[in-house]
């Protein structure tokens, strides 16, 4: 099997993005089918497609949409469009490619939940996708696709776009709901959970660009169709961003399941030539890193990446070949958990800076005996220590890469420079 | 109820508990920054970790409820670790101030280290640096360096004061405690945030550097400084008191107090006191003892009948509301009996908090005092009876606090017009000492030196039990009725000469807090 185009099928058609250009190619038809559904066969669909978040933790759609209370009080639904994990940039693809599928899968997705009200917040650096989606929003609003009685149905319901001021933390869905709601972007403490007290304390619904656009391939084809693709676990296609050291990066759809090595080496058109593959973050820069050797038996689903103490995250996988120092990447990452900390829990607060001027006093020669153990240490006690994931997601990449490559590190400190760029002084990008 | 066990031990605490809220009732030791039982939850501090059995990860104490049949412990190896590293993450960006720290010897960085923490620091790393000695407001010093972020300050002006004057502005371990431009910390409360900031960041201007903790006693009594009659602490050594906190009491004040009423200790002070009685009389002055002086006026006084009027006004206690009045009745033989309100105009004001527009601590106690012996004058009465002349001597029991007080000026000069003005007070005034007619002056006992109960504006009775003396020889109105009547009152020593005694701002230099926030 090889790359499939699903859910990015009319992605290279500029006229995609227009409202006519993507009527032409059904758009806006499942969206008048769902309308004529019950809400609640709606989300059966969805449950029984297995669609899990494409955000990053994996959580299935439907159930999470079960969660949602019955208290008659309004809720709202959020497009999580902040995409600010390293590695990641999938959603950018739907939103300037497709805008029209992700309102239309909103859309539907707001019926099926019973909100009458719809954001997306989109990461503040993303001003483009921002200008294509604010032009596809009015023109759905002028065609009547969103607002009153859309479509005749009786239903109504608003969508605006919000852009952010540009923090990673805002693209946790508590942080995001800070955000909206105009606070300090900061995430909450939880519970209570956003689907019973979220947006404005009222119960919510947060997900991924992905996630929302898939539900409309999910209506045309039902769960069954949808789940022609991928494992019994892990349903359907996903978007996978690439970048690194391949000769070809970019995104890609390929069914769940796929294999890692197939996407870098037939998608991706392999590596560099003379070069060696090292290692791959498979899922965002939080995710941990996993070995050449661990490639090859790594395959693009949930389980697979689990299974290897790892996560398939937001799809976004980092390619490292043999010519990058795991010092230097190391510090790079650990430099952008320490700036995108929010600061509220006093592990990661503490922890990300901690950890940043060790790893940054081995990249500068300056590198101690214990600095490995410390680390170590550091990060497993803000593992699983506070409000949100960021503080995890700082301290698994350092866990892995001194684990799974400690003689590198190893080497760094006792002679005072990398094993691979030798005594090429580090360029200081960050200082 | 809901039973649960807790390192070990079967306990019953109520449903919807949190399990902070458990240990704390159950008398548990549990170590946190963040909870506070006055402001709402807000789980950062991270220290509060528990194991329950059942879940594999530790859970925080201050965010999960009770469930029946929990069983928690924090006392297992892997709960010490964590909050003996949580402690860790605390310290590694803190500065080494304890030595010149306002809040060593109270401190809960301190505290928690000799529980928790006593290891060997792995910080090798240069710390962070944060503003140092910022000027919030009029009332509050803020050192960010000290800052454990714990947001509990935040949380007050959020959620008690509802002023929101306080932000965590920045982020990560750049983040700092600051004031939102043009908006300084300056609110009726502000001060609360000193009392409730876990480590020595905000510090009162008032008491900062004034005294080492351990050189200071407190007791417990009530705010003279409103009729709402917080529950507070005082704290004091031979010098005198030096600062006011509040004190947890669910039936008047919750957790705090306003910032008037810390500043009613000054005028308990030796400097602001009446300290000795005198007479002046004919161009003369003399200066005795207060009991002698006593003694003196209860022989003019004995069977005056109306020709006496006597004037009280909030400060005093039951006890000697029901002493005086009852002296009046039945020896003076007078009903003349009138109220002073300070300020009428604003007198039934309240702020939505705490503060009332009543600024004395017992105005219900003397109105049933009044009426229980029938006395119900009218001001005009009093003031028309020395305009007459059928009023000769007016005895008053004066204010305590002088600043409440804004009539005084204008009072003192209105009942001075009597041939005769007996003043018993606690406070030195310009106004009195001006006086050159026939006047006799007595000093009496503040509240934090004599006992008895107060009746706060909800009917609430209150008692105070003496907690030190400032003025040695001043009297409480009992003990000068007492000594009218001629009974023997202990006399006192006079006060020891050269004992200095603190000045309200006294010794602060100008200008002490010099840097602002946004200046690196
Ligand atoms: C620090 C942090 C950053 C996150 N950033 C994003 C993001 O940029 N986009 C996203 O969809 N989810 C992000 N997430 C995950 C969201 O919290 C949330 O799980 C997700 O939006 C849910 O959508 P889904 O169920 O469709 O995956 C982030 C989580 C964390 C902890
Ligand atoms: S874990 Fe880090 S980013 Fe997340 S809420 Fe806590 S301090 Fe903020
Ligand atoms: S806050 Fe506590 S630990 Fe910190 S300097 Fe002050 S007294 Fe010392
Ligand atoms: S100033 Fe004090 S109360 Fe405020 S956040 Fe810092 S440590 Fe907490
Ligand atoms: S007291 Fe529970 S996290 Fe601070």
């Amino acid at each position: 099997m090889a790359e499939i185009k699903y859910l990015s099928e009319h992605y290279s058609k500029p006229e995609f993005k227009t409202l006519d250009g993507y009527k032409k190619h059904g758009g806006y038809e499942q969206l008048a089918r769902a309308l004529k559904m019950e809400p609640q066969k709606i989300i059966d669909e969805v449950k029984a497609s297995g669609l899990r978040g494409r955000g990053g933790a994996g959580f299935a759609t439907g159930v999470k949409w079960g969660f949602l209370p019955n208290n008659g009080e309004p809720r709202y639904l959020l497009c999580n469009a902040d995409e600010s994990e390293p590695g990641t940039f999938k959603d950018r693809l739907m939103m300037e490619r497709a805008p029209h599928q992700l309102i239309e899968g909103m859309l539907i997705s707001a019926f099926a939940i019973k909100s009458k009200k719809a954001y997306i917040y989109i990461r503040g650096e993303y001003m483009g996708p921002a200008a294509i989606l604010e032009k596809a929003i009015a023109e759905a609003k002028a065609a009547g696709l969103i607002g009153k009685n859309i479509l005749g149905s009786g239903f109504d319901c608003d969508l605006d776009l919000y852009l952010g001021a540009g923090a990673y933390i805002c693209g946790e869905e508590t942080g995001m709901i800070s955000s909206l709601e105009g606070l300090k972007g900061q995430p909450k403490l939880k519970p209570p959970f956003p689907a019973v007290q979220g947006y404005l304390r009222k119960p919510t619904i947060v997900n991924n660009v992905e996630t929302l656009a898939a539900v409309v391939p999910i209506i045309r084809d039902g769960a069954a169709g949808y789940r022609k693709y991928g494992t019994e676990k892990s349903a359907g296609t996903k978007l996978f961003s690439i970048s690194g050291n391949v000769n070809k990066p970019g995104t890609y759809e390929v069914p769940l399941g796929y294999k890692l090595m197939d996407l870098i080496n037939i998608e991706c058109g392999g590596l560099k030539p003379g070069r060696k593959l090292k290692a791959v973050v498979p899922g965002g820069s939080s995710a941990p890193v996993i070995t050449a050797e661990e490639c090859e038996k790594a395959t693009l689903d949930y389980e697979c990446l689990a299974q290897m103490g790892t996560m398939l995250g937001s799809g976004a996988i980092i390619v490292i070949d043999d010519s990058n120092c795991m010092v230097d990447v190391l510090s790079t990452i650990s430099h952008f958990y320490h700036h995108e900390s929010c600061g509220q829990c006093t592990p990661c607060r503490e922890g990300t800076g901690w950890m940043e001027r060790i790893i940054h006093g081995i990249v500068h020669g300056h590198g101690n005996e214990g600095d490995l153990d410390l680390l170590i240490k550091i990060a497993d006690n803000m593992k699983g220590r506070t409000i949100c994931a960021l503080s995890d997601a700082a301290a698994l990449p350092v866990l892995s890469f001194v684990t799974k490559f400690r003689s590198e590190f190893e080497y760094f400190i006792r002679e005072k420079k990398s094993q691979v760029r030798g005594g090429q002084i580090y360029a200081q990008l960050h200082h | 109820m809901v039973t649960i066990t807790i390192n070990g031990k079967e306990v019953e605490v109520p449903e919807g508990s949190t399990i902070i809220e458990a240990f704390y009732q159950n008398k548990q030791d549990i170590a946190h920054y963040c909870w506070h039982p006055g402001l709402s939850i807000a789980g950062v501090c991270r220290l509060c970790m528990v194991e329950i059995e059942g879940n594999p990860r530790l859970q925080i104490a201050c965010n999960t409820q009770v469930m029946p049949g929990m069983k928690v412990n924090n006392q297992s190896a892997k709960v010490k670790d964590a909050v003996k590293w949580g402690l860790d993450f605390h310290l590694i960006n803190h500065p080494l101030d304890c030595p010149i720290c306002d809040q060593a010897g109270e401190c809960g960085l301190q505290d928690q280290y000799m529980k928790y923490g006593q290891y060997d620091s792995e910080m090798g790393e240069g710390k962070v640096k944060k503003h140092k000695v910022v000027d919030l407001g009029p009332r509050v010093v803020l050192d960010s360096e000290r800052c454990i972020l714990c947001s509990r300050c935040v949380r007050f002006t959020d959620e008690v004061s509802k002023t929101n004057e306080l932000g965590i502005f920045n982020r990560g371990d750049r983040a700092e405690v600051g004031t939102f431009d043009g908006k300084p910390l300056n609110n009726n409360y502000s001060q609360n945030v000193v009392d409730i900031c876990p480590v020595g960041a905000l510090t009162s201007k008032d008491f900062r550097f004034r005294q080492r903790v351990w050189f200071l006693k407190d007791a417990e009594t009530i705010c003279t400084g409103c009729s709402t009659g917080c529950s507070v602490k005082v704290y004091h050594n031979k010098e005198g008191l030096f600062r006011v906190k509040p004190v947890y009491n669910p039936a008047v004040n919750g957790h705090w107090m306003c910032d008037q009423g810390r500043d009613v200790y000054k005028f308990v002070n030796k400097d602001a006191r009446l300290l000795d009685a005198k007479v002046v009389s004919g161009g003369k002055t003399e200066h005795m003892q207060a009991t002698e002086l006593a003694k003196r006026l209860g022989t003019t006084l004995k069977g005056a009948g109306k020709s006496v009027a006597l004037v009280l006004t909030g400060a005093y206690t039951v006890e000697e509301y029901d002493a005086i009045l009852n002296y009046f009745k039945s020896e003076v033989q007078t009903s003349n009996v009138y109220h002073w309100i300070n300020n009428p105009e604003n007198f039934d004001t309240f702020d939505g908090l705490l503060l009332r527009g009543d600024r004395n601590p017992n105005t219900k106690g003397l109105a049933e005092a009044l009426s229980k012996n029938g006395f119900n004058g009218t001001w005009k009465e009093l003031t028309d009876g020395i305009s007459t002349g059928s009023i000769k001597t007016v005895v008053v029991a004066g204010p305590e606090n002088i600043a409440l007080f804004p009539d005084l000026k204008a009072k003192v000069s209105e009942l001075a017009r009597a041939a005769k003005l007996i003043w018993l007070g606690a406070a030195k005034s310009a106004d009195l000492e001006a006086l050159t007619g026939d006047v006799a002056l007595l000093p009496t006992k503040s509240y934090v030196e004599k006992s008895g109960t107060f009746v706060n504006h909800a009917g609430l009775r209150q008692t105070v039990k003496r907690v030190t003396t400032i003025v040695p020889g001043a009297l409480s109105l009992t003990e000068a009725v007492a000594a009218m009547k001629g009974e023997d009152v202990l006399a006192q020593p006079k006060q020891q000469a050269g004992v200095a005694s603190p000045t309200v701002g006294a010794g602060r230099v100008n200008n002490e807090f010099t840097l602002t926030r946004g200046v690196w």
